[in-house]
């Protein structure tokens, strides 16, 4: 019996998913998905690795990327089946089906991507040695959903555009576009300080980048190996990992705001003088925020932290302070214990009822005459 | 009893600021002379009022006391969130406030009534030293400064509670304790005020400070706000509760904070001078110590048991 009310649960819980996936909500001319809408698609490497080659129709028609064809990325697929994939996208492709509408060229993030090689990020798609931990486009970005929150675009909207376009697909499109461009897009403070840690504050991959910053005489900064936890100590740190979004994140300060999109994509050192960390520009970058700040409070240490190497000041301070505050708390305890010796010894006693100041007349016995 | 040097001073001084008149200086000196010269022997037999007989501290100083310590407790328990705010413990704390940023207002609102409350005391110590200046009252010994006597004090309450001394040293109004007390509240205020600036005026710090220096002062500020305010909750938990609540023959509680008085026993142990100035400047109290010296028969000397 038992069984059968679980496969009936089963059967109706099926029933309703399969009605509530639509079909392919994407034109898939190149029938991509013959083969890519199985879930199993995937292999496991020679490493051991899982792969998989699974595209989920329902989720991918949500995408960003939804209206360009696979090949336009994937432009070394040349028959179906196709050969084994060895070189993977790059994501400076130009498309050939997507047009930039204000230049009417074939659309590509080529201009990001050369500012991003150029940037201390900057690598190739297939990189070797210590280029390999820096990170690639997709370290950072997926393919993101369109309004994730909508189901459709709202219909009001929709209504009113196709009394002038008549194509009610054209207008969904436009209305996604522009609409996920208008909202805020950017990551959360919090996001942004777990996405740059997921490097910086990898003690292995800081060494490793260290060792042959020393061996080839190149310049780090001088927090490069306590970068991501001084500044969690910070107080913007702390600020923002309790979830303040006014306080700085590693990218308004590392980035510049008044081109923030490309600018994330060009950090610098903050040896360059174009970084906005830079001597030059560290007033303006701080006047941002703390609009009083002058040349002095620009000398302030951001990525403040106790160790000795990096703050002997500091590094001292901490066990002053510790110190005195404990020799302070343990000669006053002692202090009191002592005098609570004599004060004993002198006949006065701790009761409650017979000796306490709130309601009778004296609290001692000894040496009173009656 | 013979008077000591010093408390012979208070006492004259006293007389003078109270302008007493002949007969009464006849009666004060009597009963001076009538005073058992084991002080113990009259503070272990006065009665008190545990409410308290002789007045000590103005309903400002009250008022004071009870601003200080009310934002003291709140700032502690505001403050402790803020800077453990990922234990387990701030978070659910900070979340009923309302979440940490509300407490961090809530923190500041209870820091500027501190403030309030610190320079509401300057006012009140400035104008009442005034006001004693120009009635010429005014004595030196009898404020919260510390003076020589103090350490003088300490040795010898160490000696008498190490059994090697029968009475307490004659001390004015305010004790050594007292007077270390209130140094290090108004150190800690200060300490705690400064430091609590630099969160929120970092550039007005940065900009009146040697550029040298400034990063280190502001981090030494940084790291002293919750130290000093730990060391601080924990002296006032330890130490200051023990002194008014703990001691033996202090417990459960005083009443001087609410009602500015102390009791006579209390008065004639650890504050003996400032009771001759209330021998002087009251004489029901005379009568009092007269009757009670006569029924006790505790006058001039006595043998010990």
């Amino acid at each position: 019996m038992e069984m059968l009310i679980r496969w009936c649960v089963a059967g109706i819980l099926s029933l309703l998913l399969g009605y509530a996936a639509p079909a392919l909500a994407f034109e898939d001319d190149e029938a991509c998905l013959m083969c890519h809408k199985y879930p199993k698609m995937g292999r496991i490497t020679e490493e051991g690795q899982q792969k998989s080659y699974y595209v989920m129709p329902h989720v991918f028609s949500k995408t960003v990327h939804r209206n360009v064809p696979c090949r336009d990325c994937h432009g070394y697929i040349k028959e179906l089946p196709h050969k084994p994939v060895t070189e993977g996208v790059t994501c400076d492709t130009e498309c050939h089906s997507i047009q930039n509408p204000s230049t009417g060229k074939p659309f590509s993030h080529k201009p990001i991507y050369d500012a991003f090689k150029k940037s201390v990020h900057g690598r190739e798609k297939i990189a070797e040695g210590n280029d390999a931990d820096k990170p690639y486009c997709v370290n950072c970005h997926t393919n993101p959903l369109y309004n994730a929150k909508e189901e459709k675009p709202p219909k009001h909207i929709v209504d009113r555009c196709v009394v002038c376009h008549e194509d009610a697909k054209f207008a969904e499109k436009w209305y996604n576009h522009t609409s996920r461009r208008i909202r805020e897009v950017k990551r959360s403070p919090q996001e942004i300080v777990e996405m740059c840690s997921s490097c910086h504050a990898d003690k292995e991959m800081l060494g490793r980048h260290q060792a042959a910053a020393k061996e080839e005489g190149r310049e780090l900064g001088r927090k490069f190996m306590i970068a991501a936890e001084s500044y969690n100590e910070s107080f913007h740190g702390k600020l923002s990992k309790y979830g303040s979004d006014n306080a700085a994140n590693c990218l308004d300060c590392h980035a510049n705001t008044v081109n923030y999109y490309l600018s994330v994509h060009e950090l610098l050192p903050s040896r360059d003088p174009r970084s906005p960390v830079s001597a030059e520009n560290r007033v303006q970058t701080c006047k941002q925020c703390h609009v009083r700040a002058d040349e002095n409070y620009a000398k302030l240490d951001p990525h403040p932290s106790s160790k000795k190497e990096d703050n002997v000041f500091k590094y001292y301070a901490e066990i002053t302070y510790t110190v005195v505050g404990n020799v302070v708390l343990a000669m006053l305890v002692g202090l009191a214990a002592f005098e609570t010796w004599g004060r004993l010894r002198d006949g006065v006693s701790w009761r409650f009822r017979d000796g306490s100041s709130w309601w009778r007349r004296t609290r001692r016995d000894s040496n009173r005459i009656p | 009893m013979e008077l000591s040097q010093e408390a012979r001073d208070v006492l004259e001084t006293a007389k003078r600021h109270n302008r007493v008149r002949p007969e009464d200086e006849r009666d004060i000196e009597e009963v001076i002379a009538l005073l058992p010269d084991d002080r113990s022997m009259l503070y272990k037999n006065v009665d008190s009022n545990p409410i308290g007989d002789f007045y000590r501290y103005s309903i400002h100083i009250r008022v004071q006391h009870l601003l200080i310590f009310s934002t003291f407790l709140l700032l502690a328990f505001t403050g402790l969130p803020i800077h453990y705010n990922t234990a387990f413990w701030a978070q659910p704390f900070n979340a009923m406030l309302g979440g940490l940023d509300v407490t961090r207002v809530i923190h500041r609102t209870l820091a500027v009534t501190m403030i309030f409350a610190m320079v509401y005391h300057f006012f009140t110590i400035g104008f009442g030293s005034l006001a004693k200046l120009s009635a010429r009252t005014f004595e030196l010994r009898r404020t919260i400064l510390p003076t020589w006597k103090d350490i003088r004090d300490f040795k010898e309450d160490a000696l008498f509670s190490s059994g090697k001394r029968n009475v307490r040293p004659e001390m004015d109004k305010f004790m050594y304790k007292q007077k270390i007390h209130y140094f290090a509240a108004g150190f800690g205020n200060t300490v705690m005020v400064v430091s609590g600036s630099i969160f929120l005026f970092p550039a007005f710090w940065a900009s009146i400070l040697p550029p040298s220096m400034a990063s280190n002062f502001l981090e030494m500020m940084r790291l002293g706000h919750p130290h000093e305010a730990l060391l601080a909750l924990l002296v006032i938990a330890f130490w200051h509760w023990y002194n008014v609540h703990l001691a033996p023959g202090r417990f459960p509680m005083q009443w001087t904070y609410l009602t500015g008085k102390i009791t006579r026993e209390h008065q004639i142990e650890e504050h003996f001078l400032e009771y001759l100035r209330c021998i002087v400047s009251m004489p029901e109290e005379r009568r009092y110590l007269r009757k009670l010296i006569e029924s006790k028969k505790i006058w001039g000397t006595q043998p010990h048991d």
